[in-house]
């Protein structure tokens, strides 16, 4: 009897798992379906979400800074610096002065690379830090601590001191926006090879190390070692901006070359960018030239 | 109470994958809620890993470039599929929780990829090695990671008596 009861218990609570697999399972079809039929751009949930976790975000990027200087300044020369203080503690010191002294020289270094692309792009920038990677592995996305309230809109361009990083996508928070890479599968840039002016658009690829350069005609003169530049055509992008260069130039089955491009900025090191802050000026300045 | 220590884990593991361990290209090649929603379905069973996959799918879609519901769909399956493995095989071994978690990971990356290419539109397509990667070390790291956490408190004591922590194995738990 006992047996009984328990074994209905148990197909209930199966049962019952199993309604609840099926009601969420059907909830996420919906949920993927009627974004799928709606009109392009960015849902609340995204932008509520975006806007609290970027916030999270930034506090946990300036903590992890912190523990890292810690690390580098204090706790990784421990060991060595028990083992020298014996022997000798002013060698320590300096030690530790001197990486101090590395640390700010190479943040400067990169402060006036940055400063120096801002004075010689002609447009108004607003400089931005990376504080966090996208959160799927599918995506190549960035984001950065310059948002809404710093006049970051969507579709601004963004620039390194090596040459183009991406666009400003989605809905930005108050205090942070998402950037979509070059680099991205679903990214893409008006680009032109600097030798020949020979025009197409640079899209990005599964690799995240190469970018492919599309409608170049079978005519154009394009070769291995080329640089690419941005041609401003998008209204994007700002004219004349590093792209990368062709690694590999072959004819196409159709009307167009296959042109890979290996990209000049490193996606990896990124750590601070230029925001574009006017794509109308993008545009007359595209236009103009 | 236990609910909440789920959700906890899961938002760590998303902070992170996004700012501490920001590796790769514009991201990391590796899942840490996908662990976090494996593991825990593996321990608690297949409700726990339905939510914890639900939760952590949806907050990952929330943050990222794409579709909302589709990491949230794809981690419900795992964490379901995880949870109803998990209790009905003792996955005791390094080795059969390394092969569970890199097969996870494999069905996951073929049904995101899927209802990307099931929609119709343009899928955040990844090479096959770059899958195959990702699920070896979400593997090496689903069992590196409960690891660390159980010796780091034992390390770290040794570490304050002055004590080389990696010295011989003493610091081991059990």
């Amino acid at each position: 009897m006992l047996t009984q009861v328990g074994s209905e218990i148990v197909m209930d609570r199966r049962q019952r798992t199993g309604y609840l697999v099926l009601a969420i399972v059907l909830a996420h079809v919906i949920l993927i379906s009627a974004q799928v039929n709606a009109a392009p751009g960015t849902s609340v949930l995204q932008s509520v979400t975006f806007g609290v976790f970027s916030e999270v975000q930034r506090w946990v990027t300036s903590a992890r800074d912190g523990v890292f200087d810690v690390w580098s300044g204090y706790v990784g020369l421990r060991g060595v610096r028990e083992d020298n203080l014996r022997l000798n503690v002013e060698i320590s010191d300096l030690q530790l002065e001197l990486q101090e002294q590395r640390a700010l020289a190479n943040q400067t270094r990169s402060l006036e690379r940055l400063l120096k692309l801002r004075e010689t792009v002609a447009l108004p920038t607003l400089s931005a830090r990376v504080i966090a990677a996208d959160s799927t592995p599918y995506f190549r996305t960035l984001t950065v601590d310059r948002g809404r309230d710093n006049g970051v809109r969507t579709d601004l361009a963004v620039i390194a001191p090596a040459g183009v990083v991406g666009r400003v996508v989605g809905d930005p928070g108050p205090r942070a926006a998402q950037v979509q890479l070059l680099i991205d599968r679903n990214a893409a840039a008006g680009a032109l090879v600097e030798r020949t002016r020979a025009s197409g658009v640079v899209v990005g690829t599964d690799d995240s190390a190469l970018l492919m350069m599309e409608y170049v005609s079978n005519l154009e003169d394009v070769r291995v070692g080329d640089e690419v530049v941005t041609s401003g055509i998008d209204g994007i992008y700002p004219k004349g901006f590093r792209i990368g260069k062709v690694t590999n130039v072959e004819e196409g089955v159709g009307l167009y070359q296959v042109i890979h491009v290996e990209p000049i900025v490193d996606f990896s090191q990124l750590e601070d960018v230029l925001v574009v802050l006017n794509s109308q000026a993008v545009r007359s300045r595209s236009e103009s030239e | 109470m236990k609910t909440a220590y789920v959700g906890l884990f899961i938002t760590v593991a998303l902070l992170v994958q996004t700012t501490v361990v920001r590796i790769g290209a514009g991201g990391t090649p590796v899942d840490l809620v996908l662990i976090v929603v494996v593991l825990t379905a593996l321990q608690r069973g297949p409700v726990v890993g339905l939510w914890a996959g639900t939760f952590g799918g949806l907050f990952q879609d929330a943050l990222s470039g794409g579709i909302i519901g589709v990491s949230g769909l794809t981690k419900t399956i795992i964490g379901v599929g995880s949870g109803i493995a998990g209790s009905r095989f003792i996955l005791g071994t390094v080795w059969h929780r390394l092969t569970f978690v890199i097969g996870a990971s494999l069905v996951h990356a073929f049904c995101y990829l899927g209802i990307y290419s099931l929609i119709g539109l343009e899928s955040p397509m990844l090479p096959l090695n770059a899958v195959g990667v990702e699920a070896g070390l979400n593997g090496v790291v689903a069992i590196l990671g409960p690891w660390l956490f159980r010796v780091m408190p034992a390390m770290f004591h040794r570490f304050r008596q002055g004590r080389n922590p990696l010295n011989r194995r003493r610091w081991m738990t059990s």
